[in-house]
């Protein structure tokens, strides 16, 4: 009787307990976290206690935890993966590559830190991303120009770089608002290099290293050129598909000893207090967690100039205009999106009209144009693609028509002289009729 | 298999720990003291349990923390509530009892009294080795805590026995004798039962039984297992056990009841010094954990370590392993206890300074360091012939009272790896064109690194570029470049080509005979610069992990004149796009309208109009001059009205012409057309019959 009672008390408690990704709300909630070691869970406790606090259930498994599963009864039971576990050579349970690439395809999001002597397993993930990382298993990211001054460390893997990507809904604004000169604290890093596909446009480099990096092995002189030099490496790198994936080559990144470490870049007199990993990682995860950036587009509405309902079709040289709302989720709410660079396009085959949408400060985007004089089925397109941003691709397919018979211009001025002949030929049979009858 | 995966992945950990921190541990320091406050905060004012407020009460005593946060209050009303409760269970009491031991809670005699008669009911009829371990250790603590307690163990002896029959071959303990597995933290439990048992017998244990103990510690440390770097830890085998206990927790369960026995026994417990201090070096490698119980077990077992009765650990520790030669930067070295008290008084010899990874013999041999009671570190300026390089230093601590050295365990030699950096002069540098055949120098221009100056070349596929420099060590000794990258530690001479379209090449600088030269022949390169011509930027890196001076310097330019590409040539590789571009808005498309037909202007138009209304005019005229008149106009009423219907019918066709054309559509007109029609054609039929019926009158008449 026990038994059943809880077993009733958990079927009740299930539906509250699934207030998980959705479209309506798109940050995730149930992440799991996949380690090597659980020592990690202490190692790298600042990371994990900072997402925890913003609401986040961690769910942490060994990553050779037979048990460990993504999907239950076809449904995916977390929203987010985090794989901590650069040496693992295959997970337990049902997680492989694949199934990890599935997760991600299907719109979930994934943290993957990769390290010195990374296997196999975590290389495909990253290369199936887009991010292709040093062959040598053993290399590491060397900078002469670049390091963080230590004590301690002088063989300068331990790099201080700052060349972030500019980008405020990645990195969030923050970072210039903290600090007193616009300087921001250097991020430590310390592991392996990694670059990115050129043709790929998903991938996005967000921390580069300095023009004076290469990547090599050092514990081996150097003779041929190392594979990958200079800004080219990228140390950690995002892909999206509007699911997000954050792609580090330094697990230490993330770790307390890193977050907690000063920093002083070498040729550079300031010292900093704390690095930056604590405020990158945070700001990152933040977007990669989709509590930022996240996009969605609703009402979308087209009618004639005047009008208010929604036409089935078009004339050409009609003037009409077309508004649509966007919002950004903000972490709990849907904010209004406001920016100057939405564009509609009129499209049929190519764009016949590219227009820039004005706004409001609603998030309502608006605009009004003449129907091209082109008749056809077109459709009006909002690709909104930018840096950061889910990508926004609405469509809606309209028809246009030509003028119909009776909608031409009907007294043209230049076709006097026909009409007037026309008529004055009218009124000449009259009068003719008249007088050839009746006269005598 | 889990088991196997994770100590490989701790051996990695530590191989990357060893290529950071080289050996080198320190001590405890502020940044445990500030984590220590970060971690233990209390929620509303109390800690969940009392097992986590002793963990914070601890560490905080520990570290000598003051600001502690305040939960007296809180924290003294469960502690007394637990001792006054009689369903607590002896794990709850310990805990409580270890919590008043800090605060001091005002507990009444009465209480203790009681509990400690219902202990001594549960240790005498325990099966299980935490049973033991909490009562035991309760009625110890009550021990201290209380001056008129008996707490005092009458049948110590059996006691002793009942725990000691829980042991293990291998030296390894059972939690109970019903439960086979054997654990390594089980027997740390056990090791401080039985310390509380010896310091609560009311009579002598008998030294037999001491003596198996310490065969069974002895054992215990065969299974002790080994770092790289020198630290031992304890790992516990079985890891199916129902709650994993890290090699952390492990080694702090041993250390704390090997620490409490040799306490008890009055240092009778002998152990190797050099594993005390790897224990030691152990709990000091892990750094600051971001766990609570990871901390406590940390700061609780090198707490006991600092004191312990076996032997003390000094770590010798370095503040910097990278010195400076142009800062003139001194060898400093510390030797502290492991949480960071002084030392006693104590020699550092150098024994010897050698060049990592080369066979040449120690460039300092065998020297004391001076001692500088202000900072209380050693110190030692480096002499003048030392040049930069990464070495290894070995260490030796020699303790001026010989007797210490029983009490101290200093590990022999410590090997430390320091860097010395420096700045490497550049000079003679040298970048020349020359002609392929002849070897004949085209233009040789001298290259200053210091200034903003850049050089322009210029050259075709048949000539050749040669690049050359010399580098110089502080010291000054003219160095063959074999010899001088042997003292370097990871050269990086980068030459790098790049061409306009951002392709670039690089070039490892080689290093012959004297100096470090590149020739780069283009009539073999042509290929691999995908016969790309133009402008190439030049960039020379010249860096290493000892050279303070490391530079990325574009140097120049040269326009080289390579041949037009084959057809099968390689394409150039794909340069990234840079992404703030291509996501930025898209220029604006508007529609070009077709234009309007060209039309007359409206005057004209109108004037023609006006003509064509001449001939209407002229028809008129005409008619009036002809003298028309209507004389053929029935004159009866019927015809008459018939005439007049006729000619409205054909004014209203005529109307509705006009009207089409102002207004209505075709079928509108054909409609209205249709009606008309057929009226015209009636009316028509009998006034165009009656008319030829009366001219045929005429004609006949």
């Amino acid at each position: 009787m026990a038994r059943l009672i809880t077993f009733l008390a958990l079927t009740l408690i299930l539906p509250f307990l699934c207030n998980s990704f959705s479209p309506e709300k798109p940050t995730d909630r149930r992440v799991l976290v996949l380690l090597d070691d659980l020592a990690l869970k202490s190692s790298h406790s600042l990371f994990f206690k900072a997402l925890q606090s913003r609401g986040f259930e961690l769910d942490f498994k060994l990553a050779d935890d037979p048990k460990v599963g993504l999907q239950r009864y076809g449904q995916y039971i977390y929203d987010a993966l985090i794989l901590f576990s650069p040496t693992v050579d295959r997970f337990g349970g049902s997680i492989d590559a694949a199934a990890i690439l599935d997760f991600v395809d299907s719109g979930h999001d994934l943290i993957l830190a990769s390290d010195v002597n990374a296997s196999d397993l975590i290389r495909e993930i990253a290369v199936e991303c887009g991010v292709d990382f040093d062959e040598d298993a053993s290399a590491l990211v060397i900078d002469h120009s670049s390091y963080a001054v230590s004590d301690t460390e002088g063989d300068h893997t331990l790099i201080a770089s700052d060349d972030f990507i500019n980008s405020d809904v990645i990195l969030g604004s923050k970072k210039i608002e903290a600090s007193f000169d616009f300087d921001v604290a250097p991020v430590l890093f310390q592991g392996v290099g990694h670059t990115i596909n050129p043709a790929n446009s998903l991938v996005l480099k967000v921390l580069s290293a300095s023009p004076s990096a290469y990547s090599a092995n050092p514990r081996s002189k150097l003779s041929n050129p190392p594979s990958i030099t200079g800004s080219a490496i990228s140390l950690v790198s995002v892909a999206r598909n509007n699911a997000r994936v954050l792609i580090s080559g330094s697990l230490s990144l993330f770790s307390n000893r890193f977050f907690r470490s000063g920093v002083q870049k070498a040729g550079s007199s300031i010292k900093y207090e704390k690095s930056g990993n604590e405020q990158f990682l945070t700001e990152l995860s933040k977007w990669v967690f989709h509590e930022r950036g996240h996009l969605k587009a609703v009402n979308v509405k087209h009618h004639k100039a005047g009008e208010v309902d929604e036409p089935a079709i078009y004339r050409i040289n009609d003037d009409l205009e077309y508004s649509v709302e966007i919002y950004e989720w903000s972490g709990t709410s849907w904010e209004p999106y406001v920016a100057d660079d939405v564009q509609v396009q009129f499209y049929m085959m190519s764009p016949y009209v590219l227009k820039t949408l004005s706004t409001d400060p609603k998030g309502r985007y608006f605009t009004s144009f003449k129907v091209p004089d082109v008749y056809g089925v077109f459709q009006f397109k909002v690709e909104y693609n930018r840096l950061g941003y889910t990508s926004l691709s609405l469509s809606k397919q309209i028809p246009v028509r030509p003028f119909r018979h009776n909608e031409y211009e009907r007294f043209i001025t230049a076709a006097y002289p026909y009409y007037g002949a026309a008529f004055s030929m009218m009124a000449g049979f009259f009068i003719f009729t008249a007088v050839h009858l009746y006269s005598k | 298999m889990a088991a196997r995966n994770l100590s490989g992945f701790l051996v990695l950990v530590l191989v990357i720990a060893i290529c950071e921190a080289a050996f080198v541990f320190h001590p405890i320091t502020d940044a445990h003291r500030s984590a220590a406050l970060d971690l233990f905060t209390p929620l509303d004012g109390s800690f969940s349990s009392l097992e986590e407020a002793y963990e914070a009460l601890r560490s905080f005593e520990i570290l000598g923390i003051d600001k502690k946060p305040d939960i007296r209050s809180t924290t003294c009303h469960s502690v007394l509530e637990t001792l006054g409760s009689s369903s607590s269970s002896p794990k709850d009491l310990y805990h409580a009892l270890r919590v008043n031991g800090i605060l001091k809670c005002e507990v009444k005699e009465e209480l203790f009294e009681g509990i400690v008669l219902s202990l001594k009911a549960i240790v005498s009829s325990a099966s299980s080795l935490l049973e033991f371990y909490y009562s035991i250790g309760s009625l110890a603590l009550i021990k201290d805590q209380s001056s008129n307690a008996n707490v005092l163990l009458s049948d110590a002896a059996g006691v002793f026995r009942s725990i000691k029959a829980l042991s293990q071959s291998d030296g390894r303990w059972r939690y109970g004798s019903n439960n086979p597995e054997s654990s390594t933290s089980a027997a740390g439990l056990a090791f401080k039962a039985l310390a509380g048992v010896i310091a609560l017998a009311s009579s002598e244990i008998d030294q037999a039984m001491l003596g198996t103990l310490k065969n069974d510690i002895s054992k215990l440390f065969d299974s002790v297992e080994k770092y790289d770097d020198g630290a031992f830890y304890f790992d516990e085998k079985v890891v199916e056990a129902h709650e994993h206990q890290g090699p952390l927790s492990t080694t702090a369960s041993v250390v704390r009841g090997i620490t409490a026995l040799a306490d008890v026994t009055s240092g009778n417990i002998k152990l190797p010094g050099d594993k005390i201090l790897g224990l030691a070096k152990f709990f000091l490698g892990i750094g600051v954990p971001g766990d609570t119980k990871d901390f406590f077990n940390q700061i609780d077992s090198l707490a006991s370590l600092e004191n312990n009765r076996v032997s003390v650990p000094l770590i010798l520790s370095l503040p910097a392993t990278v010195l400076s030669l142009s800062k003139k930067d001194q060898l400093k070295v510390k030797v502290n206890t492991v949480l960071g008290s002084n030392s006693p008084p104590l020699t550092v010899k150098l024994v010897r300074a050698s060049r990592s990874g080369s066979k040449d013999g120690s460039i300092i041999e065998s020297q004391d360091l001076k001692f500088d009671k202000e900072s209380d570190s050693h110190f030692l300026d480096l002499p003048k012939t030392v040049d930069v390089g990464k070495f290894v230093f070995v260490f030796e601590v020699v303790l001026h009272d010989s007797e210490l050295e029983k009490v101290y365990a200093t590990g022999g030699q410590t090997q430390v790896p320091v860097f010395i950096t420096g700045f490497i002069k550049v000079e003679n540098a040298e970048i020349a064109v020359l002609d392929s055949d002849l070897g004949s120098v085209e233009s040789l221009k001298k290259l200053d690194f210091a200034g903003e100056s850049i050089v322009l070349l210029s050259a075709n596929h048949l000539q050749k570029l040669r690049l050359s420099f010399q580098l110089t060590t502080p010291l000054g000794l003219a160095f063959k470049p074999h010899q001088l990258v042997e003292k370097l530690v990871r050269l990086q001479v980068f030459l790098k080509l790049r061409h306009e379209t951002k392709v670039d090449h690089i070039f490892v600088v080689g290093n012959s005979g004297k100096k470090f030269e590149i020739l780069l022949d283009f009539l073999g390169l042509v290929e691999k610069f995908y016969y790309l011509s133009g402008s190439y930027d030049i960039e020379l890196t010249v860096g290493d992990t000892v050279m303070e001076n490391s530079f990325l310097k574009a140097i120049g330019k040269i326009e080289l004149d390579l041949p037009e590409a084959p057809e099968k040539a390689p394409r150039p590789p794909l340069q990234p796009v840079d992404p703030y571009s291509r996501y930025g808005p898209k220029a604006e498309i508007s529609h070009i309208f077709r234009a309007p037909e060209k039309r007359p202007p409206k005057e004209l138009s109108l004037a023609f109009l006006g003509l064509t209304f001449v001939p209407l005019v002229g028809f008129l005229i005409g008619l009036l001059c002809l003298g028309v008149n209507f004389k053929n106009f029935p004159s009866s009423a019927v015809p008459a009205t018939f005439a007049i219907l006729f000619h409205l019918g054909i004014a209203a066709v005529l109307l509705l012409y006009v009207l089409f054309w102002l207004k209505l559509d075709l079928f509108t007109t054909l409609k209205v057309l249709g009606f008309l029609g057929a009226f015209l054609l009636f009316v028509g039929h009998r006034i165009l019959s009656h008319l030829a019926s009366s001219s045929a009158k005429l004609k006949s008449a």
